[in-house]
């Protein structure tokens, strides 16, 4: 199929999502050819956005596929990043032998502990008991970890922490082996209207590193992603979106709902994890600040922004999260600190947000969200219409 | 066709699919369901009727799982399901609908048709991915049963049609459809023709008498008498939680206890 077919065989939705993300990526190219981002910087935001995506997938799992209220989001992002730490930072108290795998397993394990043991108590009962544990949860797991001070090192965070594939054969010393690539700069433009540098700079060790921590998580959010969406057109993601709107229904019928909900909200919970461990490689560094509560609540808001219930609105949902997060931060150089026309309240309010925009971007979520629910309140990319498992259509569609 | 009445209920059955005994539900001061027995012959189609506040719901709500009898027993097909949960009961073959027809956000109808098959192996998260052939296999199966009972209540050209935008009668359809492909020993209809047209009431009512002669027992709660009389053969009268007369149509209609309980007025 041609890229001109498959545009046009998008919805409008679809076609508006895969521009948009298109020209973001175009901007983010420009920004790093003019030097407006670091090489560096722009595979950290990457990064940033695969973490995100884990996050708001895993949320998916357990609130657009079975309707499960989870508000501690941030906890079980934090047992997964906590778990790689504790393993593999320099300074980890515990000082737990063992690599990346290690790390993962323990992540896995843990946050699929965490998850069993908050939901068996609360699944049984009526939908709100589990949102309400669950923030308790959250609250609980990062006083853990502040005051646990002979475990977690407190709120001094675990550092250290070496990249993905350090020590691992062939993988690991492969950055140290590659060229390293140096980009003359340049410059370009129409004489008499403007000039700008490009390139200037050189792709050492650390870019390679980097690199290979990006592909990584590419792979894994691919694999989460094409696992996620296989189990959600099947027989048993049915189930759960029939729990969705119906558990009565359900039960009727004869599914063991409390065993389908204890299963959607373990899976969500280890996925989450993944992406607590993914954020621990990106920056090196967790501390307890990781798991405020702020987090969970970014993660819901991809998730209703993108379309509950949608794979594909999760993913897109975790890139406007972080194009917000990170963007607000470039904007403030951007925008022109006064408001070009004099009209005295309006001049203020635009003072006060640009020369502030950490403060006022929840504001900014805010406004989307509202927006969002007003205009479109299924989200950006609902889920698909028929979700059937594909083999199973072959014959019976004539 | 009798004229047979009995004072309470007849427990005399030669092969009862539902047996509930003693019965006993309250909310707070409230007494729904007081000593509540009856049975259901297999084959047959049994009606619940009653005043409001006799206890229908309640009893379909007992005997289905949704409520736990304070006292009492059921059995389905002789095995005591008494407290156990709805999907238990709903595996041992009782296979209830609801009186508003539920809608299944997001789903095509013979999506929301596929819930209702039992037994899918596609439902075990595991063999989605240690046997997606056998998934594949059952899933194409189902998929054809669901279109083939479709077609049976002559709704096959609603299929792919979101679950949502049908009109209240197409859903009572495919909630019965749904019901079928569960495969059910007993099948307990809540109220199937409530708030539909007389025209599709009959359709319903015709769709019903055809599963029971295909075999299919069914017990159904109605307040619309034309609708039980012409289709229920036993009728069971309650009146405040428990059985007051049991009997056919005519036998029934012509008791003065059954009159009074409707009225309003002491029962004898």
């Amino acid at each position: 199929m041609s890229l001109r077919e498959r545009y046009g065989g998008m919805t409008r939705a679809e076609q508006g999502v895969s521009l948009f993300v298109c020209g973001f990526t175009a901007l983010l190219v420009v920004a790093l050819l003019t030097g407006g981002l670091t090489p560096s910087y722009t595979l950290y935001l990457a990064g940033l956005t695969g973490m995100y995506v884990l996050l708001s997938l895993g949320l998916n799992a357990q609130w657009g596929y079975t309707g499960l209220i989870n508000f501690s989001v941030a906890a079980f992002f934090g047992l997964g990043a906590y778990g790689a730490a504790l393993v593999t930072a320099s300074n980890s108290p515990l000082a737990i032998p063992g690599g990346v795998l290690v790390g993962l397993v323990l992540a896995v394990v843990g946050s699929a502990v965490v998850a069993t043991a908050i939901a068996i108590p609360t699944l049984r009962l009526r939908a709100d008991y589990l949102a309400i544990a669950s923030l308790g949860l959250a609250e609980v797991v990062r006083q853990i970890v502040l005051n646990q001070r002979d475990w977690t090192n407190g709120s001094g965070g675990l550092r250290g922490i070496p990249d993905v594939f350090a020590g691992w054969p062939v993988l690991g010393p492969l950055p140290g082996e590659l060229p390293g690539l140096q980009f003359a700069e340049y410059a370009v433009g129409i004489p008499g209207l403007f000039r700008i540098r490009v390139l200037g700079f050189t792709l050492g060790e650390p870019f390679w590193t980097d690199l290979l921590n990006f592909v990584a998580v590419v792979v894994f959010v691919a694999a989460v992603y094409l696992l996620l969406r296989r189990v959600h057109r099947s027989p048993w993601g049915r189930v759960l979106r029939t729990i969705r709107s119906d558990e009565e229904l359900a039960s009727a019928l004869g599914k063991d709902t409390y065993a389908f909900k204890l299963q959607s909200f373990v899976l969500g919970s280890v996925v989450m994890a993944l992406g607590g461990v993914f954020y621990a490689y990106l920056v090196a560094y967790v501390d307890p600040g990781d798991l405020e509560p702020i987090n969970t609540f970014y993660v819901w808001i991809a998730v209703i922004l993108g379309g509950s219930g949608s794979n594909r609105g999760a993913m897109f949902g975790g890139f406007v999260v972080v194009a917000i997060r990170e963007g607000t931060r470039f904007a403030s150089d951007i925008l022109p600190a006064r408001l070009p026309v004099d009209v005295p309240v309006l001049v203020d309010v635009y003072g006060a947000i640009v020369s502030d925009f950490g403060s006022t971007r929840l504001l900014i979520v805010g406004l989307l969200i509202v927006l969002v629910m007003r205009l479109r309140p299924e989200g950006v990319l609902p889920p698909q219409r028929e979700l059937l498992w594909p083999s199973a259509l072959e014959e019976t569609d004539e | 066709m009798s004229d047979a009445l009995t004072t309470g209920a007849n427990r005399e059955k030669d092969d009862p699919v539902l047996e509930v005994e003693g019965l006993r539900k309250r909310f707070g001061g409230l007494v729904a369901t007081d000593d509540a027995s009856f049975a259901v012959e297999r084959g047959e189609i049994t009606a619940l009727i009653g005043p409001n506040g006799a206890g229908k719901s309640t009893i379909f709500n007992l005997v289905s799982g949704f409520y736990e009898p304070d006292a009492g027993t059921v059995r389905v097909d002789g095995t005591d399901v008494t407290g156990k949960q709805p999907h238990e009961i709903a595996d041992e073959g009782l296979v209830r609908t609801f009186q508003t027809p539920r809608k299944l956000e997001g789903m095509t109808v013979r999506e929301a048709m596929l819930v209702g098959a039992g037994d899918q192996p596609g439902e075990s998260f595991l063999k989605l991915f240690t046997d997606a052939a056998g998934v594949a296999a059952a899933e194409r199966a189902n998929v054809e049963a669901a279109h083939e009972m479709l077609e049976r209540f002559e709704i096959g050209h609603l299929a792919t049609q979101p679950a949502t935008d049908l009109s209240g009668g197409q859903m009572k359809l495919v909630e019965l459809a749904r019901a079928m492909l569960a495969e059910p020993e007993l099948l307990l209809l809540d109220e199937p023709v409530a708030g539909v047209n007389p025209t599709l009431a009959n359709t319903l009512s015709d769709h019903i008498a055809r599963l029971n002669d295909d075999g299919v027992t069914v017990c159904l709660i109605e307040h619309d008498m034309e609708f039980v009389m012409n289709l229920a053969d036993p009728v069971i009268v309650l009146d405040r939680g428990s059985v007051l007369v049991e009997g056919s149509p005519d036998a029934v209609r012509a008791d003065d206890r059954v009159i009074d309980a409707y009225l309003g007025g002491e029962s004898a």
